[in-house]
């Protein structure tokens, strides 16, 4: 039996840790196969936005220009935007096979993120105190699963990178763990990318 | 675990062996019986709409139940049907074709065939538990949305599951032809085959998402109170028309594209020729893919988008039959002055040509908008789609269990019967649904489930009701062939066809749990051809003999596949009997279960995935000595 | 599948990859700032009531920037290997507007076009 060989010592390090082996690299060209298919099914329920926008049964509803506060989707961004940027500081590190401060760096991208969840749960609360809610109309249904798709995605991105501060904890870094790393911080980047139109489409184009 | 250990195994082994494989070619028979069973239970569909239309005022269906039947015919022949069957192809074929030990994901692959089969019986306990859906294949939100009781429910539950299979399953096969090619094997050298299969995953990538996306949608209205397509709370049901197809023409696409690799492969070896305009084949294909996503509004002509907007998706349908034409061209120089045998699948793939560009004119047809307003939602339609689906798809499938049975199971199945189940096929097919462009054209609307007597539709569909029959006789002799070939067990040794062109006939039969000894040396288009013709005869490996790394099994996708499962019967009931709920589902009695149901399920799926990321699943090495050990017993077999 | 697939590097080879990732470092920093001053703009713009149809087509410019430095950037697509990422990536953008577009314009809001 051939000994397994994802343990690499220091010296042999790889410059792409994340594709240096065939599973690293399937990994690799699966996962931005995969991000195709959510841009289609984020369009999807963008398009279903723009087309049920401010469409309400009846005009004691509110619309999107009276609920929607541009500085809590402002935080909320900065929030969002920041933990993408740490993400890139894990990834560095997972490079340069420094173990340690990606996990730092990791932990960070998840306060971040569930800084940004805890604001968007806020959010909702609020919105559903003044009558908006997934029932009340057909604006409401579609406001709450664009942003609430994107929501579970953060749900989801968070336990992912959380599984894997935990699970890595005792194994540390090796070509193995280090793919699963690259593949969750390209997930937690293209969280950040629908939020970006999320905020330009949905907040700032909906207050004007 | 060599093929003799295999052997000695009791039933219960060889099924736990199959519930947690993860080996393509398992996987392939996987598909293959359960895509053969929905073929059934679609084929047995489709003659109960037969006979109760076989003659006027018929009452053999009522019209409730005829509703059932034509939605669950249409609905299970694409979806666990034909689409399963042509990934047991593919998985039978691609990474034999390529030069590859397994796929890319391995248990992605398991993943995604046991998602479809548990979406597959979700989809059909309807019948025992309440009722078929019955608003169509289609289920436009407006009808879907009134149709009282869960039939609609167990469509958007049982789709959306199994959706997520094939899903998986795209994903996995373009990543395994991106990454995972043997030396040599370019793009360009790859055998169409696999091209179709690359795009088709690709088109799977891309249309899934947005099925997705329309059957949540439908979900949330239908069982958990939101309003997307309640016209009176603010909701549009033209959504859901666009979002369904905007997966849908992709869809037809994802099914053809294989057919037509499978027939581009049987032209080849059956001609004894190289395939002619292969690039352009390549490109054709890739050109079908892409414009396949740019006429999904063709479908919706008559709703009442606007001439501007029908305009240009008309142009756009026509386009697409640049492209296929000249794949249909490069078929007949294919053949054109090869030395041709005519084996049964040759037989399909030659029938194929003129079956398919009937269906293919009477499509560029109803692309004029105009004209559509005649043809729309007549038999002209059901005519139509069935040359292209039946003419096109079934026929690449029946030629493709001929062609790689050989290869899957190590037999041959009997020509003789074969021819016969071809003649019975080719003439019942054609009886069944030429007949039906004229019935449209007389003015038979369809999805009607009776008529009135002398309005001329007597004859004619008698007539179709005797073609189906024929085509049921094929599947019998189909099926009788196979318990023959089965009961007989007689193997067949490595390149059984004698022609044999690319990869996957360089394999000694039964196929090695490995594949491949060595990973083999491309060096061109037909490489095994190439072998063959420099007097090899078999392929130059890539590199030396040693130990290799192979995937390890797992029951992890059974069980994820089956917390969904559960998970589904809690959001079916969820809204049962509740306040909020529509009005179809608002007097059925209260379920207080549904909700932990609908928790535990979702439970199950998400502990199996914490389970898989936690575990190291660092696979397995297979030595030297064992494959030293299975080259040495084939040489013996060979003698 | 586990095995190796890149030879190993040499001390000097390290070093200037070191050097290397600490000056794309910078060039992340850059366009990290560069991002928050896009957001930071548009915002802007909306909260001071500019006119409608202006922000809106130099909000929705700001986005695809944006989204195209975290693609480049962020997610590396800017490094070798990427092609099939940045095919995917154009596609699935292509598909999207073509979506978006349908949904504005042909779904019975407002008059048939």
């Amino acid at each position: 039996m051939a000994e397994m060989k994802y343990n690499v010592p220091n010296e042999q390090w790889p410059e792409h840790p994340e594709t240096a082996t065939l599973e690293g690299k399937n990994k690799f060209v699966g996962f931005w196969t995969f991000l195709g298919g959510e841009t289609v099914l984020f369009a999807s329920l963008f398009a279903t936005y723009m087309a049920l926008k401010d469409s309400v049964p009846s005009s004691d509803h509110m619309l999107a220009a009276d609920l929607f506060h541009l500085e809590l989707a402002f935080v909320m961004t900065m929030l969002l935007l920041t933990s993408s940027l740490t993400s890139v500081y894990a990834v560095y590190h997972m490079r340069n096979n420094n173990f340690s401060k990606m996990q730092l760096w990791l932990a960070i991208t998840v306060l971040l993120g569930a800084g940004f969840l805890a604001l968007e749960i806020y959010e909702f609360y609020e919105y559903v105190h003044l009558g908006h809610t997934f029932r009340s109309s057909a604006f409401g249904s579609a406001f709450y699963i664009l942003i609430g798709t994107h929501g579970f995605h953060v749900i989801i991105g968070l336990i992912w990178i959380t599984g894997l501060i935990i699970r890595n904890a005792t194994r540390g870094l090796s070509v193995y763990t280090a793919a699963k790393v690259n593949t969750a911080a390209l997930y937690w980047h293209f969280i950040d990318v629908v939020w970006v139109f999320i905020f330009t489409i949905v907040y700032l184009l909906g207050v004007i | 675990m060599s093929e003799a250990t295999a052997k000695k195994r009791g039933i219960g082994s060889t099924i736990w062996e199959y519930m947690t494989t993860v080996d393509h070619k398992k996987i392939a028979i996987l598909y293959l019986i359960a895509g053969g069973f929905f073929f059934a239970l679609g084929g047995i569909e489709a003659m109960l709409i037969r006979l109760q239309l076989a003659v006027p005022n018929n009452d053999f269906l009522s019209a409730g139940l005829f509703n059932e039947v034509i939605t669950m015919h249409g609905t299970t022949m694409i979806f666990l049907a034909a689409m399963p069957l042509l990934f047991a192809f593919m998985n039978a074929t691609v990474p034999l074709q390529i030069g590859a030990r397994d796929v890319a994901f391995p248990f992605l692959n398991s993943l995604g065939v046991w998602l479809f089969i548990f979406g597959g019986i979700f989809l059909n306990l309807s019948w025992f538990l309440g009722g078929a859906p019955d608003a169509g294949w289609t289920s436009y939100a407006s009808l879907s949305i009134a149709s009282p009781g869960h039939g609609i429910d167990f469509y958007a539950l049982g789709l959306q599951v199994s959706g997520a299979g094939t899903l998986i399953s795209g994903i996995n096969f373009v990543t395994t032809i991106i990454t995972m090619r043997a030396p040599g094997m370019t793009y360009m050298r790859m055998p169409l085959m696999t091209w179709t299969s690359l795009v088709a995953g690709v088109l799977i990538v891309f249309a899934f998402p947005p099925l997705t996306a329309g059957l949540f949608l439908l979900i949330f209205d239908r069982m958990f109170g939101s309003s997307f397509f309640l016209v009176e709370a603010g909701g549009n049901t033209i959504i859901w028309e666009h979002l369904f197809w905007i997966f849908g023409h992709p869809e037809v696409y994802i099914l053809i594209l294989p057919a037509f690799g499978i027939f581009s492969e049987i032209f080849a070896t059956f001609a004894r020729k190289r395939l002619f305009g292969y690039s352009a084949m390549v490109f054709a294909t890739v050109l079908i893919g892409f414009f396949g996503f740019m006429v999904w509004a063709h479908h919706m002509f008559t709703v009442g988008l606007g001439p501007t907007a029908n305009a240009i998706f008309a142009l756009a349908t026509m386009a697409i039959a640049v492209p296929t034409g000249i794949k249909i061209f490069n078929w007949i120089f294919t053949i054109w002055g090869g030395s041709i045998e005519f084996t049964t699948p040759m037989m399909y793939a030659l029938a194929f040509i003129p079956s398919f560009v009937m269906g293919g004119v009477t499509g560029v047809m109803q692309a004029v908008a105009p004209a559509d307003y005649q043809y729309h939602d007549s038999y002209f339609i059901v005519a139509h789609f069935h040359y292209v689906i039946v003419g096109g798809v079934v026929f690449a499938l029946l030629a493709g269990l001929h062609y790689y049975w050989p290869l899957m199971f190590a037999t041959m199945l009997s020509e003789k019967l074969g021819k016969v189940e071809f003649w019975l096929f080719f003439v019942g097919f054609h009886m069944t649904f030429l007949i039906q462009h004229f019935l449209g054209l007389w003015g038979m609307p369809r999805r009607v489930f009776t008529y009135l007597d002398g309005q001329g539709y007597n004859a004619a569909n008698l007539i179709s009701t005797i073609g189906a029959l024929l085509m049921a006789a094929a599947v019998i002799t189909l099926v009788i062939n196979i318990i023959i070939t089965v009961a007989k067990n007689q193997r067949v040794g490595r390149d059984p066809w004698g022609d044999g062109r690319t990869l996957e006939w360089s394999l000694p039969l039964p196929v090695p749990y490995y594949n491949f000894a060595q990973l083999p040396l491309v060096r061109g288009l037909d490489a095994f051809w190439i072998e063959k013709k420099e007097g090899n005869g078999e392929m130059l490996p890539a590199e030396s003999l040693d130990d290799f790394h192979m995937p390890n099994n797992s029951i992890i996708p059974f069980v994820m596949s089956l917390g969904l499962f559960i998970a589904s019967f809690g959001a079916l009931y969820f809204a049962s009997g509740k306040e909020w709920a529509i009005d179809a589902v608002a007097d059925l009695p209260v379920r207080p279960w549904a909700f932990w149901v609908l928790v535990i399920g979702l439970a199950i799926t998400f502990i199996s995935m914490i389970t898989r990321s936690f575990k190291d699943d660092l696979g397995y090495y297979v030595t030297k000595e064992e494959v030293l050990r299975d080259l040495e017993e084939q040489e013996r077999g060979a003698k | 599948m586990g095995d190796l697939q890149e030879k190993p590097m040499t001390e000097t080879q390290l070093r200037n990859l070191r050097r290397q990732r600490t000056k794309e470092m910078r060039l992340q920093l850059t366009g990290f700032s560069f991002m928050i001053f896009l957001t930071f703009m548009a915002f802007c713009m909306v909260a001071l009531e500019f006119d409608p149809t202006f922000i809106m087509g130099i909000v929705i410019l700001f986005a695809f920037i944006q989204v195209a430095l975290q693609f480049y950037y962020f997610m590396h697509m800017k490094d070798k290997g990427h092609d099939f990422a940045k095919l995917f990536m154009v596609l699935g953008l292509y598909f999207a507007i073509a979506f978006c577009v349908t949904f504005i314009y042909i779904v019975w809001i407002g008059e048939p076009i």
